[in-house]
């Protein structure tokens, strides 16, 4: 499979997106919304389910099937007030002790006029912030796009994994390619040298696995790829049940802060394109 | 009364002297010839109120006290880790810059700023769009954790396109890891101003550079998230002049202040004394 198909089977309209995975991996899900300042973002589901015998807050990008869905969801992508949203479930969760988890699915945040206007920026830059202030346990996974500071912005956790065929990229392939060369069109050049795909992040140490999809990939069989993102979450999620806050919050703290120890320590490291 | 009238101490508006940069013949706000030993001793900003862009060069002895400037982790460089070789290999691309005199995109040290001491981190927009990279984080991140622990306060000057396309993923985790040590400064009470220059956008604006203390930023300076061609393109829409600039960011509750570079130096010093000395 070349990079630009794995890039198109996470984009996939008919991939699972964050409540078809929620609503198997919690039935009994209450979304909540708002961020208590002036709106409620749509493009990011948030609320609690019973996981696992235990209350856990839900988060993730949410893209619509349909194209009034679509349009209603921003295709995922979140304006200031999701952010905000967010920050404030993940304090609700903080307050009762629950585990969050965050699925990210998102090309990024809002790139228009409006999201600027009520600081994007400072939004995604405060919720980054927090996020290592949060004193339960986190666990991220992608589960389609992950895209730029939107992607970030949701997606500080205590372990992050990815599953098969989604990508975590600094930026779009459009954009890198509209900032390298000026030229969007060149799309696939910059999907191959931006080394998004699982398989090469995971070999950098970004995430902490990639979860494998059933054949045909997560879209030919919902429960499948719901089950094996289950399993996964859950194998993440248990021992940090267990840790001492202060521990998770440095251990937290820890990560982001020498992620890239794997290339410092080896300047040549990284995987190559052949 | 004993009071210190902090007003009456006249703060230079710059450190030192400083370097002559390459300047256009007429100034583009206004069209007035330009002299350059007169642009220099006004901190390169014309009297019509255009600032000029300035590397990390000027802008250390613009903040430092003459002298003051102890730069660390100068020596670290940055390397092609995704094998990056379109338009131009990526390692060739930091070859010639360094060759050029730069060095890296954030350049950090201790400092005094009218004899208080200081953590300064200035970024250099002519090194690869004064991108985010793993080098520039790593700067950004140990002085931030050094000024934590020692309690001095932290000094940020922005110019920056965003995150290091070319570092890829590792790029993007930069973010992260600047805001985690800006959260370790902020926990521990130490001052954190950032002075937005022209420009500074995407993953820069989105982490450290809106997250300090005091954000103060240059009259006229281009302050976002998505830039407003990527706006365009993407949602067709036309955006009102002024749009993104200094003044639009102070409007939308985004920067504390809107100060010229010519009371940049003064407005800092008081900030300090109010904040050190409460």
């Amino acid at each position: 499979m070349s990079v630009w198909e794995v890039v198109e089977l996470a984009r996939h309209p008919d991939r699972p997106y964050s409540m078809d995975y929620i609503k198997r991996l919690a039935p009994d899900f209450v979304e909540l919304h708002g961020d208590r300042l002036s709106a409620d973002d749509p493009a990011l589901v948030g609320g609690l389910g019973r996981w696992r015998g235990r209350t856990t807050m839900f988060l993730g990008h949410q893209k619509g099937r349909t194209l009034k869905e679509r349009v209603g969801r921003n295709w995922g992508m979140m304006h200031p007030e999701g952010y905000r949203k967010a920050i404030r479930l993940a304090h609700h969760a903080a307050r009762f002790g629950f585990p969050i988890i965050s699925l990210i699915d998102t090309p990024g945040a809002y790139p228009g006029a409006g999201a600027e206007e009520r600081g994007i920026a400072s939004a995604i830059a405060i919720a980054i912030m927090e996020w290592f202030r949060i004193p339960v346990p986190i666990v991220a996974a992608v589960i389609g796009e992950g895209g730029s500071g939107g992607a970030l912005g949701m997606g500080v956790a205590d372990r992050v994994i990815m599953l098969e065929n989604s990508i975590y990229s600094v930026a779009s392939p459009e954009a890198a390619a509209s900032i390298v060369w000026r030229d969007n069109s060149r799309k696939v050049e910059a999907a191959e040298q931006l080394q998004l795909t699982s398989r090469e992040i995971v070999a950098m140490g970004v995430v902490e696995e990639v979860v494998p999809e059933p054949i045909g990939s997560a879209r030919a069989d919902y429960d499948a790829a719901a089950a094996a993102l289950d399993e996964a979450l859950a194998r993440h999620m248990e021992p940090l049940l267990e840790m001492p806050t202060g521990q998770l919050l440095q251990h937290r703290y820890e990560r982001f802060r020498y992620i890239d120890s794997l290339v410092r320590a080896e300047p040549g490291f990284g995987p190559k394109i052949d | 009364m004993a009071v210190i009238d902090r007003h009456a101490k006249k703060v230079p508006i710059a450190g030192g002297e400083l370097p002559e940069i390459l300047l256009p013949t007429n100034c583009p706000g206004c069209g007035v010839a330009l002299v350059l030993a007169q642009m220099r001793e006004q901190n390169y900003v014309c009297d019509c109120g255009h600032h000029f862009r300035l590397s990390a060069e000027v802008w250390i002895p613009i903040i430092a006290d003459e002298g003051s400037f102890h730069e660390r982790w100068g020596d670290v460089r940055s390397h092609d880790l995704l094998n990056w070789i379109v338009p131009k290999r990526y390692e060739a691309v930091v070859d010639e810059l360094l060759a050029e005199g730069l060095n890296e995109s954030v350049r950090t040290g201790t400092a005094t700023l009218d004899a208080m001491p200081i953590w300064l981190a200035a970024f250099d927009f002519g090194f690869v769009g004064g991108t985010l990279s793993i080098v520039a984080g790593e700067r950004l991140a140990r002085g931030m954790e050094q000024a934590a622990s020692t309690g001095v306060p932290y000094i940020l000057v922005c110019a920056s396109g965003g995150a290091r396309m070319q570092e890829g993923v590792l790029a993007l985790m930069q973010m992260a890891k600047v805001n985690a040590a800006v959260g370790a400064l902020h926990d521990a009470g130490v001052p954190f101003f950032s002075v937005l220059t022209d420009p500074t956008f995407g993953g820069t604006a989105a982490s450290l550079a809106l997250l300090a203390d005091v954000n103060i930023a240059e009259p006229g300076a281009a302050i976002g998230f998505t830039g407003p061609r990527v706006i365009k393109q993407a949602t067709y829409a036309d955006l009102p002049p002024g749009f993104q600039s200094a003044e639009f960011q102070l409007a939308h509750g985004q920067v504390d202040r809107v100060a010229s570079r010519t009371e940049l130096r003064p407005l800092l010093s008081h900030l300090l004394e109010m904040h050190v000395n409460p």
